[in-house]
């Protein structure tokens, strides 16, 4: 049997993957909108991140426009604009009130419409049963519906376009008063508790994939894998997934209370006698708000990054033909920086008015996780030391995840300082940060793992040669568009603000903002290369092979274009995940499904010669 | 070209320090700023010398090796030193710029507070203390309304003199100046850049503010919390005046609030809406 060869197996085992799955007579709507193949879902939420991340990027590019040549019409488009959005019907200026509701929704979208179906949503359900080597998720119909809730979620938030006042407008944090629109008459729906209603939606989803990862990982792993056998990504997302476990319920009861607040009038986050038109009990705290917040959204950035980290590991192994250095340090940071993040949510909020002891333990916790974070750092160099490495597309994101991530983590230590955030607080110096960590660190994980599994999830491969050229001016254009905000915010530039030139101290940095923007609009332009290649390649493609990067992992066992299913073949694991290179082998890989003996002498793993030898090699080509 | 370059001199951007901690604050950013650059080139070094010398080529092979647990532990130990250090020197100065009881003595308290759009301020007057209004006791909360931000109680003999300025305010040079900031409505972040000085202010709670400026000159606030759509336009000017100037100032505003309370003190009737005079 060991040495049966790809074609036969293909022969023999054909019925064995479909047939209690009954997938070839189910109705279209049952295979390509309510599946509850995981590998649909992925693909459902790759389409619907794909679509966000350009609304959400257009968004950007208006408040771009309006940074770099404040109360000037938009070009092209301008004079399309609906009336609402603009100084005067047909004028093409943006209002001060739309450009709020444009970063407001720019960082919703982007942030839990794009970031987090990406890493979570697509790669969970994509990853997780092919690379533990199981037919599905423990609970398929839940799977499905996680997807499901977000399209209705979107389509709420973006319904606010019809109702009087627009879109939310008080920030992605939505901070109190603010968000309870306390000129607003109650039991009047505006964009704010359309906002809120959405996001409870979101978290809903959330909720009901982590719950499915959880199980799937502790009960559905393939004969023989150990959980210390499972791949960082799969580690990541699974850790990943108990963070959103004990994290979304807290984001849920507070948009519960605020959409109270903002809706029947209760105080929650009302004090007595606020100076408006409405009526409020009053007797609450707003700053109680941001404490409920930040307790699910600074775990929330490690959800956004954790997915990626693991990714990011897995494809620098695979490129660098080598061991990730440190595999189970690697676990244990993730897993640190899990735990620890939970306990610095206050780092958001030092200039907030919480008491300032407070200010003092958050800042050392806060310090504390920076360790994990440069752990991870130092082992992904290790991890290219000694390699043999070979710059593909997906690897080439990698690299710049890793390289992004070090100037984010190291931004981060300035805010991370208590006294030296007092300036930098609510400046461009944050925008600089979020973007180093979401758009170096998360989107270019994300595209790491879109050219790392295109081929397994769509049976093609993508252009390697538009990969480049995609990853090389989105590299060069985030730098420049992204950098130059940490100059803004150290010359005390505000974030959030319409028009920066009615400050004289923001003047002399006109000329910064517009270089930004300039930048910015490549960025944007940019992206259209990566949904050409993979619409291209759809088509296009070469057939992808199984194995295309000769890599370890589980999926690659499985055939070219999974089926409803995923294997052609039973899975048994005989090894860890990144057994590249090793001594006594022709091959510089060695999967993890394949049988055969070995020995570890001084942290190097040595393949121990038995009969069978290198012709079990499965997927080899 | 020097504009460009200028971009990665990052501390010249800074805007001129004009307080006392400001200067503390300042090194403090540029420590970890150098400390940052050092990170960067070594990681940058090193990660660039991998790729390059590692890069796949004919006859080269990777290097089956998994991590080795004294490599970890050191840098583990490395950076933990490194941050713990930065964390307690900067708690030094955030206790000294933040902690309730550190706050210096006042010699000039002002209540300052935020509104859609502006800024509204409230000097003590002559006799030098604010009388009953919403920060001298909550209940006078029930008083704050659009006229009256600061619940001012009229029936308070000590609260006639208290004057309000909107806007603007000033401040005497090489004096503490606390500030007991809120806000009327929504959040706002009280910022003076060229102080160093942020503070968000919260409706229902009044937060301490306070700075000791050692230049005199004109210079700007701004709200750094978003707050509406006008929150861009939030700005306001202060003035750092010499003591002399300053007291100047101060005499002139005490009288022009006497003369204008004068009537009213006749005809108590019109004291609801006898506002102190802004300007
Ligand atoms: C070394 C690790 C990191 C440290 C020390 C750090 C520290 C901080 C601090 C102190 C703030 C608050 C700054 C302020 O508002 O004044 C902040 C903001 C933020 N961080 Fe980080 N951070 C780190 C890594 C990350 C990562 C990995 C992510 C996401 C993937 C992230 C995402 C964010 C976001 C989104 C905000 C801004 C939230 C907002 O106000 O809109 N950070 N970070
Ligand atoms: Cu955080
Ligand atoms: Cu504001």
């Amino acid at each position: 049997m060991s040495s049966t060869t790809l074609a036969e197996h293909a022969h023999v085992d054909h019925g064995h993957a479909h047939d209690d799955h009954g997938h070839h007579h189910q109705p279209w709507y049952r295979q390509y909108l309510f599946s509850t193949d995981h590998k649909v879902i992925a693909k459902q939420f790759l389409l619907s991140s794909l679509i966000f991340l350009f609304v959400g990027g257009a968004f950007a590019l208006f408040i771009r426009w309006q940074l770099a040549y404040p109360g000037k019409p938009v070009p092209v488009i301008g004079s399309m604009m609906p009336d609402t959005w603009v100084d005067a019907p047909g004028s093409g200026i943006i209002t001060p009130e739309f450009y709020a509701q444009l970063l407001t929704m720019h960082g919703t979208v982007m942030i839990f419409f794009v970031i987090i179906p990406f890493a979570v949503g697509m790669f969970g359900n994509f990853c997780i049963p092919l690379m533990i080597g199981t037919d599905d998720m423990a609970l398929p119909r839940l799977n499905m519906w996680s997807f499901w809730l977000i399209p209705p979620a979107g389509l709420i938030m973006m319904s606010a376009f019809w109702v009087e006042g627009g879109y939310a407008a008080a920030g992605w944090t939505s901070y109190p008063p603010l968000s309870a629109s306390i000129g607003n008459p109650a039991l009047k729906l505006n964009g704010q508790a359309l906002w809120l209603i959405s996001l409870f939606l979101v978290g809903f989803s959330s909720i009901m994939g982590a719950v499915n990862y959880v199980t799937t990982v502790l009960n559905k792993r393939a004969k023989g894998m150990k959980m210390f056998d499972m791949p960082l990504t799969v580690w990541a997302l699974f850790i990943t997934a108990i963070i959103i476990t004990l994290g979304t319920p807290v984001l849920a009861a507070a948009l519960a209370m605020l959409f109270m607040d903002n809706f029947l009038h209760t105080s929650f986050f009302l004090p007595d006698h606020l100076v408006t038109s409405q009526k409020y009990f009053g007797g609450g705290q707003p700053v109680l708000w941001q404490h409920l917040f930040w307790f699910y959204s600074h775990p929330a950035v490690y959800i956004m990054i954790l997915p990626l980290m693991g990714i990011v590991s897995d494809v620098m192994a695979t490129f660098s033909r080598k061991p990730i250095y440190g595999y189970k340090a690697m676990v244990f940071a993730i897993a640190g920086i899990a735990f620890l993040g939970f306990i610095v949510w206050g780092h958001h909020m030092f200039q907030s008015g919480m008491n300032p002891l407070l200010g003092t333990t958050f800042m050392l916790s806060t310090i504390v996780i920076a360790v994990p974070s440069s752990i991870k750092v130092f082992n992904w160099l290790g991890t290219l030391w000694r390699g043999n490495i070979k710059f593909s597309s997906a690897m080439l994101n990698a690299l710049a995840f890793v390289s992004m991530f070090i100037i984010g983590g190291l931004s981060g230590v300035f805010m991370a300082s208590a006294p030296v955030d007092i300036y930098i607080h609510d400046t461009y110096f944050i925008v600089a940060h979020i973007h180093y960590v979401l758009f170096g660190g998360s989107l270019f994980g994300i595209f790491a793992g879109i050219y790392y599994w295109y081929p397994k999830m769509f049976g093609k491969m993508l252009s390697e040669t538009w990969g480049r050229r995609h990853f090389f001016w989105t590299f060069i254009f985030f730098n420049l568009t992204f950098f130059p905000m940490h100059v803004l915010g150290v010359g005390g530039h505000m974030r959030r603000i319409y028009d920066p030139n009615v400050y004289d101290f923001l003047k002399g940095m006109a000329g910064l903002n517009e270089f930004i923007t300039i930048a910015a609009i490549g960025l944007g332009f940019s992206q259209l290369i990566l949904v050409g290649n993979i619409l291209w390649s759809l088509k296009n493609g070469r057939k992808a092979p199984r194995n295309p990067w000769r890599a370890n992992t589980l999926e690659w066992a499985a055939p070219a274009h999974p089926g409803h299913g995923n294997f052609d073949r039973d899975i048994t694991v005989y090894r860890g995940p990144y057994e590249y290179s090793v001594e006594g082998r022709d091959l510089d890989y060695w999967p993890q499904w394949e049988p055969g003996k070995s020995v570890t002498v001084d942290h190097h793993t040595i393949a121990v010669a038995d009969d069978a030898g290198e012709t079990k090699v499965f997927g080899a080509h | 070209m020097g504009d460009i370059l200028s971009v990665f001199d990052m501390l010249s951007w800074f805007p001129e320090n004009i307080s006392t901690f400001g200067q503390e604050l300042d090194d403090l950013f540029a420590i970890i700023y150098y400390i940052s650059v050092a990170i960067f080139f070594l990681t940058f070094g090193i990660l660039g010398w991998f790729l390059v010398k590692y890069r796949s080529r004919p006859g080269h092979k990777g290097y089956n090796y998994h991590g080795n647990n004294i490599v970890e532990v050191t840098w583990t130990i490395l950076p933990t030193i490194l941050f713990a250090g930065i964390g307690l020197y900067s708690d030094d100065i955030w206790e000294k710029t933040k902690y309730s009881k550190r706050v210096p003595k006042p010699d000039v308290e002002i209540l300052v507070l935020g509104k859609t759009y502006g800024w509204t301020f409230l000097y003590p007057g002559a006799d030098g203390k604010f009388g009953r209004n919403a920060y001298t006791d909550r209940t006078a909360r029930a008083l704050m309304t659009a006229t009256n931000p600061f619940g001012k109680d009229p029936e308070d003999p000590a609260s006639a003199d208290d004057f309000m300025m909107e806007n603007q305010f000033r401040v005497p040079v090489n004096a503490n100046v606390v500030m007991r900031g809120s806000s009327q409505d929504v959040l706002h972040s009280f910022f003076l850049p060229h102080m160093r000085v942020k503070q968000d202010v919260v409706p229902g709670t009044w937060m301490n503010i306070w700075y000791n400026a050692f230049k005199t000159g004109t210079y700007e606030l701004a709200c750094a919390e978003l707050c509406g759509g006008g929150h861009y336009s939030m700005r306001a000017e202060y003035q750092v005046l010499s003591k002399a100037d300053y007291d100047k100032w101060l005499d002139g505003k005490v009288a022009e609030v006497a003369a204008a309370s004068a009537p009213v003190a006749e005809a108590p009737a019109a004291d609801t809406t006898a506002a102190a005079p802004s300007n």
